[in-house]
């Protein structure tokens, strides 16, 4: 049992200096344009998921699941989200492809978040990604219409497609 | 002996399943706006700079330094760096998001031209700072870092170049 300890102990040295070799020599790989395997961002992106999973309120929208709610988001989105995050009806946006981890495409690509979800992400941002938290900009009640709009950007109602046309230049 | 390789086996086995349990539970902190422990953000920034050192290695600034690759520089920065990196001669924003983009007018930089020149050609993984080498020519690039580097120390006909016309 001793031994048993003594090679325990052994192998926490050794793994505190592999793992400070490592990060000291710069072999960790920062490259936003190189991408890690896909094990690993496989499996940040489920580990990220459970974590807004167990965190983000499991609330309904409380504004009026409405056109109008779905409009005052999309003029939201139009302004501040499809510059990494894509517009509707266009192709995907090449700014948010060269982050790491690249913005989710929601006008193509859709979100397996809910509102609640997608509400909480907004307003405190996503920890070491490019998703800043919008709290300080923006009021509780624009968050929801956004995570409304955000929620249904795939299959938007053709009316609200229409009160969005133009959309404001960039 | 045995019982010692035994001991060390199972401990490099069992050490690494703990904080991928730990990530894969979601037991992990996302927010944005909450900020890491100082030991955190102070590894990483050390790790962060190991890494760009080495990438950077072989890299050298062909520019010449004058007024006009600043001014042609400056005018790039004001127009796509700004908005999260701050205005030269504006009092620097509170941030707290997580990793906060440096305020290179208030804090500058500890990073070389050829470090620089790196970071923002290939842009840094799980940061807000994407990769421009995609958008920005080489020649490009570089005029960015000469001002970074000098953001704090304009010549004042380089500072009064850059500032946007008032029609």
């Amino acid at each position: 049992m001793k031994k048993f300890l003594a090679g325990s102990l052994c192998a926490i040295i050794f793994l505190a200096i592999a793992l400070a070799a490592y990060l000291g020599l710069g072999l960790m790989d920062v490259a936003a344009d190189q991408r890690p395997s896909a094990r690993e961002a496989d499996f940040m992106t489920a580990s990220l998921e459970a974590s807004v999973r167990r965190r983000a309120p499991q609330i309904q929208n409380p504004l009026a699941n409405s056109d109008d709610t779905l409009i005052a988001g999309g003029k939201l989105y139009l302004n501040d989200c499809v510059g990494c995050h894509g517009e509707p009806g266009q192709p995907p946006s090449d700014f948010g492809a060269t982050f790491y981890p690249p913005a989710p495409q929601f006008p193509s690509a859709g979100t397996q978040f809910s509102e609640a979800q997608i509400f909480w992400v907004a307003k405190n941002g996503i920890r070491m990604t490019g998703m800043y938290p919008q709290g300080a900009s923006y009021s509780d009640t624009q968050l929801w219409s956004l995570a409304a709009f955000i929620s249904r950007a795939r299959n938007l109602p053709p009316a609200v497609v229409k009160a969005m046309q133009p959309p404001p230049s960039k | 002996m045995k019982n010692f390789i035994f001991g060390f086996l199972a401990t490099v086995v069992l050490i690494p399943i703990v904080p991928l349990t730990y990530l894969r539970l979601g037991a992990a902190e996302v927010r944005g706006d909450v900020r890491a422990p100082s030991w955190e953000s102070r590894l990483m920034e050390f790790a962060l700079h190991a890494s760009v050192t080495r990438g950077a290695q072989r890299i050298q600034n062909p520019l010449p330094h004058s007024d006009e690759q600043l001014i042609a520089g400056g005018k790039m920065y004001l127009d796509g760096c700004a908005g999260c990196h701050g205005r030269p001669g504006r009092p620097a924003r509170k941030r707290i998001a997580y990793a906060p983009p440096p305020e290179f007018a208030h804090v500058g930089t500890q990073y070389s031209e050829p470090e620089l020149f790196w970071v923002v050609k290939h842009g840094i993984r799980r940061t807000g700072m994407s990769a421009y080498g995609a958008f920005y020519s080489d020649q490009q690039v570089w005029q960015l870092v000469e001002f970074v580097q000098q953001m704090n120390n304009l010549p004042p006909a380089v500072f009064d170049a850059i500032q946007p016309k008032r029609p």
